[in-house]
This record gives C-alpha cells, sequence and structure tokens, in this order.
C-alpha cells in the first residue's frame, strides 16, 4: 500500500465538506480539502440560495463556534388584490394578520401550527445523530429505532392516530379541510412543495412540510434567515475555521476518480493525472457522481448501479437574478415588507396546474416564484427570484427555453411591481442543468436528491449506503445526499465525521 | 411475426419442420417460450445415440446474447466471477455469475469472436440484468435467440459426422474451441462444446439455413448410428456428466422467492469459477470474499453413489442418527455405469467433512403403493462418466 499523505481527504468543499473536515481536524486528523471549483461553498452560494435555516446548534458546537450574523426574514404572500398576507412565525402576530381575512383560519391556523410544529419535533429528534441500520443488527441501533416509536407513540393516542392519518397525505386536503382562504392554502402549499418534484396534490408534501419545519426552527414561516453579508459570510468563516484548524484546502482541482487499492479507497486522483494518498475518503458530491464517477461503475455490483439509478435528483428549481438600479416599489407593500420573503402563489390550484406543465418538462407562463431583496452597504440592489417547476432538462433545452422563462417571470412580477422593468439593470438565469454544470451536482437539485419518504433517513440515498458510508471501505459521503439531506444544516457533514472517527479510532 | 402465427403461445423452431417428422411419440416440451420433444421415440435409445453413436438436437431455444462494442472484454470480465481476462479469440469458457449477495444468477457458456464481440448463451433470460449491469460499459447488448439456430451433436461418433458433413480438420480442434466454417454455400460457427460430458460440437448458423442443415448432417451421420435426441434423455446424460442445471439443482437467485434458497458459488461446488484475486473488480466479489474468508458457506453439491438399482428421485439424505441433512437435486439408475447415482445439496460439514454414514430414503413406486427404501451413500465425484475421448486432440475419428 502506497504511503498516506493525509488522514482524511475530503472531495468538495461545500458547507458540509467545510464541516466535516473542521472536525476531523479538531480531533487532530490530517485532512485534505479538494475542491473542483475556484472556491468553496458550493450551492450555499447567493447566486442559488434567497433565505437560509439557522446552522444547527449541534454543529456549531461541534465546531466550537461560529461568528456569523443571522437576520430573521419574514413572509409574504403577494395577492393581486392588495391584500398580502404576511407571516412572521411569531403566533400572535401571524394570528392577528390572519385574522384581518377570516377569524376562523386564524384560530385553525394556530391549531395546524402547533400540530405540525410537534410532529416535527418528533422527526427532528430522528436528524440530528446518523440513521440507524437495522442490517447491523447492532444494539445501539435498534435501540436508536426502538426510541423513535416510542416518540412517536408517546405523542398520546390522539396525536399518535393523527400523526398517522398525516404521514402520508397530500398538503392540500389538509389545507383545504382547515382554511378557507385560497392566498393562506397557497402559501403553506408552497412551503410544502418548495425544491422538490411534487405537488401540492402529491402525497408526501405534509412529511415534507414536517422535515422542512424541522430544519427551521419547528415552525412554518419562522425559521428562515438571511445571513448579513451574504452567504459568503458562512463560507468564508468555515474556511477560516479550517485555516485555523491547519487544513489544506486546495481549489480548481476536480477529482476524475477514487484510487482503489485491495478493495478500499486510499486516495483520489485529479483531472490533471496527480495522485493524493490518504487513510479514508470523504465524498461531498452528489450521491450519483460519487458513486458512477468517483467509485466508477465497474467497481460497483449490478444492484447498487440500479439503486443509485433509481435515485432521484432532478432539480426543479431555477434562479433568475435581476440587478436594480433602485429599490422597486410593490403594490401595498411597505419598506419592511421587502425585506421579507416575498412569494407569488396565490392558491394550490395555481400551484398544482404549474407542477402538471413541469410533469412534462414545460415551462408556465404564470410561474411560482419567490422574490428576495438585496442590498448591501456598496449600493448593490438585487432581485432573487426563485422559479419553482423549472426542470431539469426542459423540454427543447434551456437555451431555447430560459429567455421564455425570464419574460413570464418579469411579467407576473409587473403584475405587482408595474414599474419593475424600468430598474432592471442586468439579468442573470441559473437553470438545474446550469447548477449540474457550474456546481458539479448530477441533476442540478438543491438537496442532491429528493427529500421523499423513500430517500430518506436510513434509505438516503439508497439502502446499504446509510450510515456515511459507501460500498468501497474507506470511502464515505458528507454531503446533502446524506441524511438528513440538504437544507444547509451541516447535519450530514457532521455526523459523517463523527462516522469516520468511530471506523478509525 | 406472421399473422397466422399471433395466437400460438409457443413459439416453434427453425428446424420444427424436421423435429416434427422424426417424432414418433408427439411428446412436446416449454423450453423457453419454444415447443421442443422431449422424446422422439424412446428415451433409452436416444441416450444410447448420444453414448455409442452421435445424437442431434435442438439447441435454438437455449437464451443466446449478443455482446458488441469497445468494452466487450471488460464488460464480460466484469459480470462473471472468472477471470477471463486472458480469454482468447475464437474459444469459448464456461462462466457463471452471482448478484451482489454472491448468489448464483446461472451458468453459461461465453463465445468469445474478439474482445468487441461476444456470444452469450445460458438458460435463464437476463438481458435486464445484462443491460443493467452494463451502466458504464461501453456495449450494446440484442437478445439474439430467435435469430441463430443451433444445434447440438454430441457422441463417439460426432466428428467423424461433421466431417462428412463438410467440416474439414475438425478433429483437431481442442474443447472449448470454435470455428467459422462454410459449408453448402452458407456459414455455420462450430464449437466443440456440449452438454453430455462427451465428444461433441455445437453448431450455429442462421435459422434460414436450419433446415438444410438437419437434412445434411442426418445424411452425414446415417452409417454411425445417428439419432435426433429429446429433453428426457439430455437430462440422462447431463447427470452422468455432473453438470448442474439452473432451477433444478439450484434456483436462480433472480428467480428465488425465498432468499434462503439462493445458492452461493461455493455451494453448488462451483467454487474453481470463482477468482477473487482477478484484477478486476467482478459483480459479487465483496460478498463472495467475505464468505470465503468467514467461513459462513452453509451447503455442498455432491455427487452420490447410492445402493440398489432404485433411482433416488428427490429422496431426503439423512446421517445415521437420522437427521435431516439435504436433498436430492437430480438422480438417475445410469445405465452406461450401471449404477444408482445422484447430485445432492448437503448442509456442511455433511459432504465435505463428513462423508460416511449418508443415507437416502428413496420412495420406489410400485403399482400406486410406494416401496421405502433406506440405501447407504457414497459420496463421489460429481463427475460420474468422463470418458477419455471427450478431451482427445485429435478427436476419435470412425468410419
Amino acid at each position: 500500500m502506497s504511503q498516506s499523505d493525509y488522514d482524511v481527504i475530503v472531495i468538495g468543499g461545500g458547507h458540509n465538506g467545510l464541516v466535516c473536515a473542521n472536525i476531523l481536524a479538531k480531533k487532530n486528523k490530517k485532512v485534505i480539502i479538494v475542491e473542483a471549483r475556484s472556491t468553496c461553498g458550493g450551492l450555499l452560494d447567493d447566486q442559488i440560495i434567497n433565505c437560509v435555516p439557522n446552522f444547527s446548534t449541534e454543529v456549531v458546537n461541534a465546531l466550537g463556534g461560529l461568528s456569523v450574523k443571522y437576520k430573521p426574514k419574514s413572509t409574504i404572500a403577494l395577492s393581486e388584490t392588495g391584500q398580502h398576507i404576511r407571516l412572521t412565525g411569531n403566533q400572535h402576530i401571524d394570528h392577528r394578520s390572519i385574522a384581518t381575512f377570516s377569524e376562523s383560519d386564524a384560530d385553525r391556523y394556530v391549531e395546524f401550527h402547533n400540530k405540525m410544529s410537534l410532529f416535527s419535533k418528533t422527526l427532528g429528534s430522528f436528524m440530528m445523530s446518523s440513521p440507524p441500520r437495522v442490517m447491523n443488527h447492532n444494539y445501539s441501533d435498534y435501540f436508536k429505532l426502538f426510541k423513535l416509536g416510542m416518540n412517536v407513540r408517546f405523542l398520546g393516542k390522539k396525536n399518535f392516530n393523527e400523526f398517522a392519518r398525516m404521514i402520508g397525505l397530500n398538503i392540500a386536503d389538509e389545507l383545504e379541510d382547515n382554511f378557507e382562504n385560497t392566498l393562506l392554502q397557497g402559501l403553506i402549499a408552497h412551503d410544502s412543495i418548495i425544491g422538490s418534484n411534487l405537488g401540492p396534490r402529491s402525497p408526501g408534501t405534509v412529511i415534507n412540510l414536517m422535515y422542512r419545519m424541522a430544519n427551521h426552527d419547528n415552525s412554518i414561516f419562522g425559521g428562515n434567515y438571511e445571513i448579513e453579508g451574504g452567504c459568503n459570510q458562512l463560507t468564508d468563516a468555515l474556511v477560516s475555521l479550517a485555516e485555523k484548524n491547519k487544513i489544506k484546502i486546495i481549489t480548481s482541482a476536480k477529482v476524475s476518480k477514487c484510487i482503489i487499492q485491495d478493495d478500499r479507497a486510499v486516495g483520489v486522483e485529479l483531472e490533471n493525472g496527480e495522485q493524493i494518498y490518504g487513510k479514508s475518503v470523504v465524498s461531498n458530491a452528489d450521491p450519483k457522481s460519487t458513486y458512477f464517477n468517483l467509485l466508477g461503475s465497474e467497481n460497483l455490483d449490478t444492484d447498487v448501479k440500479r439503486r443509485v439509478k433509481h435515485y432521484r435528483s432532478k432539480g426543479r428549481v431555477a434562479k433568475l437574478i435581476l440587478d436594480l438600479n433602485s429599490i422597486p416599489s410593490f403594490n401595498n407593500c411597505d419598506e419592511s415588507d421587502l425585506e421579507s420573503r416575498m412569494i407569488i402563489a396565490p392558491s394550490i390550484d395555481y400551484i398544482e396546474e404549474n407542477y402538471n406543465r413541469s410533469k412534462f418538462d414545460k415551462l408556465s407562463d404564470e410561474p411560482i416564484i419567490e422574490l428576495s431583496l438585496q442590498e448591501n452597504s456598496e449600493g448593490m440592489k438585487r432581485l432573487n427570484v426563485q422559479v419553482q417547476y423549472a426542470s431539469y432538462k426542459v423540454q427543447h433545452g434551456w437555451d431555447e427555453a430560459k429567455d421564455q422563462c425570464i419574460n413570464s417571470v418579469i411579467k407576473l412580477i409587473k403584475k405587482y411591481s408595474p414599474e419593475i422593468e424600468k430598474s432592471i439593470e442586468g439579468k442573470k438565469f441559473i437553470s438545474p442543468d446550469d447548477v449540474e454544470l457550474d456546481y458539479n451536482v448530477s441533476g442540478g437539485h438543491w438537496h442532491h436528491g429528493e427529500i421523499q419518504i423513500d430517500q430518506l433517513f436510513m434509505l438516503r440515498p439508497i439502502p446499504g449506503a446509510s450510515q456515511y458510508k459507501t460500498h468501497l471501505d474507506g470511502l464515505y459521503m458528507c454531503g446533502a445526499g446524506s441524511h438528513p439531506g440538504g437544507g444547509l444544516s451541516g447535519i450530514p457533514g457532521k455526523n459523517a465525521a463523527q462516522e469516520i472517527l468511530k471506523g478509525t479510532n | 411475426m406472421s399473422k397466422d402465427n399471433r395466437f400460438i403461445a409457443l413459439k416453434k423452431t427453425p428446424f420444427h419442420s424436421r423435429t416434427s417428422l422424426a417424432s414418433r411419440t408427439n411428446k412436446w416440451y416449454n423450453w423457453n417460450g419454444f415447443t421442443v420433444p422431449t422424446e422422439y421415440s424412446t428415451t433409452e435409445l436416444e441416450y444410447t445415440a448420444a453414448r455409442n453413436g452421435t445424437s442431434v438436437m435442438d439447441l435454438t431455444p437455449m437464451c443466446k446474447y449478443e455482446i458488441k462494442g469497445s468494452d466487450a472484454h471488460k464488460y464480460i470480465d466484469y459480470l462473471v466471477t472468472r477471470d477471463l481476462s486472458e480469454m482468447n479469440d475464437n474459444t469459448v469458457a464456461y462462466i457463471i455469475w452471482c448478484n451482489e449477495d454472491g448468489k448464483v444468477i446461472d451458468d453459461g457458456t461465453i463465445f468469445k469472436h474478439s474482445s468487441e464481440h461476444f456470444m452469450l448463451c445460458c438458460a435463464v433470460k437476463i438481458l435486464n440484468w445484462l443491460n443493467d449491469s452494463a451502466i458504464g460499459f461501453d456495449v450494446t447488448i440484442k437478445d439474439v435467440t430467435d435469430t441463430i439456430a443451433a444445434l447440438s451433436i454430441q457422441g463417439p461418433t460426432s466428428c467423424s459426422t461433421l466431417k462428412n458433413y463438410g467440416a474439414d480438420s475438425l478433429e483437431n480442434m481442442k474443447p472449448f474451441e470454435m470455428k467459422e466454417y462454410n459449408i453448402n454455400g452458407y456459414n455455420v460457427l462450430i464449437s466443440r462444446t456440449g452438454f453430455t460430458g462427451d465428444l461433441g460440437y455445437e453448431l450455429w448458423t442462421d435459422p434460414q439455413n436450419a433446415e438444410t442443415m438437419w437434412d445434411s448432417v442426418m445424411e452425414a451421420g446415417s452409417l454411425l448410428k445417428i439419432r435426433p435426441f429429446g429433453m428426457n434423455a439430455l437430462e440422462m446424460t447431463r447427470i452422468e456428466a455432473g453438470f448442474i442445471q439452473t432451477n433444478t439443482d439450484f434456483v436462480a437467485a433472480e428467480d428465488a422467492l425465498r432468499p434462503v434458497r439462493m445458492r452461493s458459488p461455493y455451494e453448488i461446488g462451483m467454487g474453481w469459477l470463482v477468482h477473487l484475486n482477478k484484477k478486476n473488480y467482478f459483480v459479487g466479489k465483496n460478498a463472495l470474499k467475505k464468505e470465503k474468508q468467514s467461513g459462513t458457506t452453509e451447503r455442498c453439491l455432491v455427487g452420490l453413489d447410492i445402493d440398489g438399482d432404485k433411482p433416488a428421485h428427490g429422496s431426503v439424505i439423512y446421517n445415521e442418527k437420522k437427521e435431516d441433512i439435504g436433498i436430492v437435486t437430480a438422480a438417475l439408475w445410469s445405465p452406461t455405469l450401471k449404477k444408482s447415482i445422484a447430485l445432492a445439496s448437503l448442509k456442511r460439514p455433511y459432504g465435505i467433512k463428513i462423508k460416511d454414514n449418508i443415507f437416502a430414503e428413496i420412495y420406489h413406486p410400485e403399482e400406486i403403493e410406494y416401496r421405502k427404501i433406506w440405501a447407504k451413500c457414497k459420496i463421489v465425484k460429481r463427475q460420474f462418466y468422463s470418458p477419455e475421448r471427450r478431451n482427445n486432440v485429435p478427436a476419435d475419428l470412425y468410419e
């Protein structure tokens, strides 16, 4: 066996790769990060992300503190009539806001929120640590599974029944049963499908919302933040921590494959032919790239290839960045409203119709968008637009579809901000295909793969690869493709580091 | 498919006009969706032709896949457990392949035309498996079962028969070699392969040549005891030769309903085909390596020489304490060896470390009643019958 230059080689300097590397380095491991792009951070980028959840406190503690300032962001559902709904995550304020439209919706919203919050806490208790692996026949793994079962059972009979009823349910049914205001329905439905390949009437959207809440302070609209100074602040903090921890970072170095000796990963080979040897290798890349490119199809069992091939990872969100010369005004919105996430998804049917078109890889003339205004001290003003259901490999290709998408988005914004076009100075459009190409994420999916019941917990990313291990000894995964998935929590990176430490100690 | 055939469930092989003419008993069998004779006249006579003259069997229903592409050789080496990295052009190899748990899916033969062109023959349909295994390899796989007509010509006079037919200097062909011939104006591939454990060849050609090929071969062997040969007689010869049959001696891993029925190569006597130290990874390697290292192999497939003359079909095998230790998967009263022989799947250590005091409980049918026979068994080499002429080069010739 060749001599190992490092204890651990981390492929990819996304936030999870950085978290993983830092925790390992704190335990005196000699770590190198190999990043394909010219800078670290990966998808943690203002070009991709509008707002983020809080970085998990467990991760921050494991890192020994992180100095990044978060600013909470409220949410506003825009209405063409100007009757917007503003939600902050604070129950009293939200109740008052909804009550201006419907007293009964306001009461029911609080009830619905409490119920969902309880369930998301129950799921959340399971999300922080490495998922159990029953095939191990390991006592602690059984105990973990037993604990989740007990957590659910201890919800009490009424809540347990309710949890069982809702776990596979679609969000549209639940919302239509509870609320009369279609704008409110649309708003909650939006946050239940965001980033996924599901429509409000698809089964599994309730668990989607619970899952999102578990990562957002167990609140539906409360856990949204803006990182002061932009996403790079978090990346920079993680990178400077890495420097403090004496981690070597090399950028613009794309790994072409994993070096395998005696059925074990012993290093990586870069595209320029350079080889780096290490005792363990961790991939922050998505599962498909990790398996098919790094590990290589010729080193995988057929059954494993089938599972990786079936792993669903087609991105559904595009980003349009509008550079502005002045702050635009929106109908019936004041200055503080403009600091919110502004969502245009006026009803469940509106979303479902958009979803229907996306099933056939078609674009919508009236898309679902989330707007977020970004300003900095240098006078840069930017409107970040997320376009939901913009398919990966859209019909006729993005080269042709791009302008159509931009035009329909601007046309839609004009309904709420008639003067917007005058202030637009520049446009940049990033499709899921661009994300795949520029960020090396196959499928261009935010979360490195759908967050759905068949790809969660010990099934994420595929059966047999849970607990951050792959099918090759010495090769681990630490990205959003592993439990608990994407969402900028840093948990996959932290859990992976702990599994690696278990394996090497 | 012609309009008239749309509602016919079983297909006819390209030899059907000839096989149906030769059939005296009109007994047919569904083999992979084709109808082929179970026996033509008398199974024993057909068996005798394979052992003393030449037998002719319609092999067309065998699953056949063409594998082409720049990665074909690499792909085949990855697919199977055997090290085929050094396989020569125009040779044939016996192979098995496994799933990720190291359980056998099927056995078969692989024919190498060139490093970019192979043909795989096997018992079970596996196109999906082949295609999914091909992810990441530059190969295209085509099911050519319907587009290649095949005859198996086996027995001591088979070489002479085929020389009469027009295969010049065939006697110099070594076992597991193959050669492309042009005979009577059409191309025919001849390989020295077979399923009878004797001297024998297999002929592969375009279906349009099938009937004339059948006629010419029958004519060529007319003075050499040639006879068409059905499935029943094949079963007799293959047991004598100790060849295993998928879904008889073991359940194909992809077909098994009960996971415990799946078998690793070590459990069906195919450990010699597993090359754990071959250079590249192959499907099932991790699991097989683990099994080999941990010694967790549970069963074994052995040959049994059983006392008495009653075949032990489906018999349960016991130790001296009358504890159940296995089952007979195939049994036969061998007319050549004059012995009752069987293949049996036993629970280890029986058959490996414990070879004595093994008994078969035979239920011998006697006019509605059964006679229960407690017969002592001896564990022997699975290859019960293997005459020297099987491997002779040049092959034996008769006039």
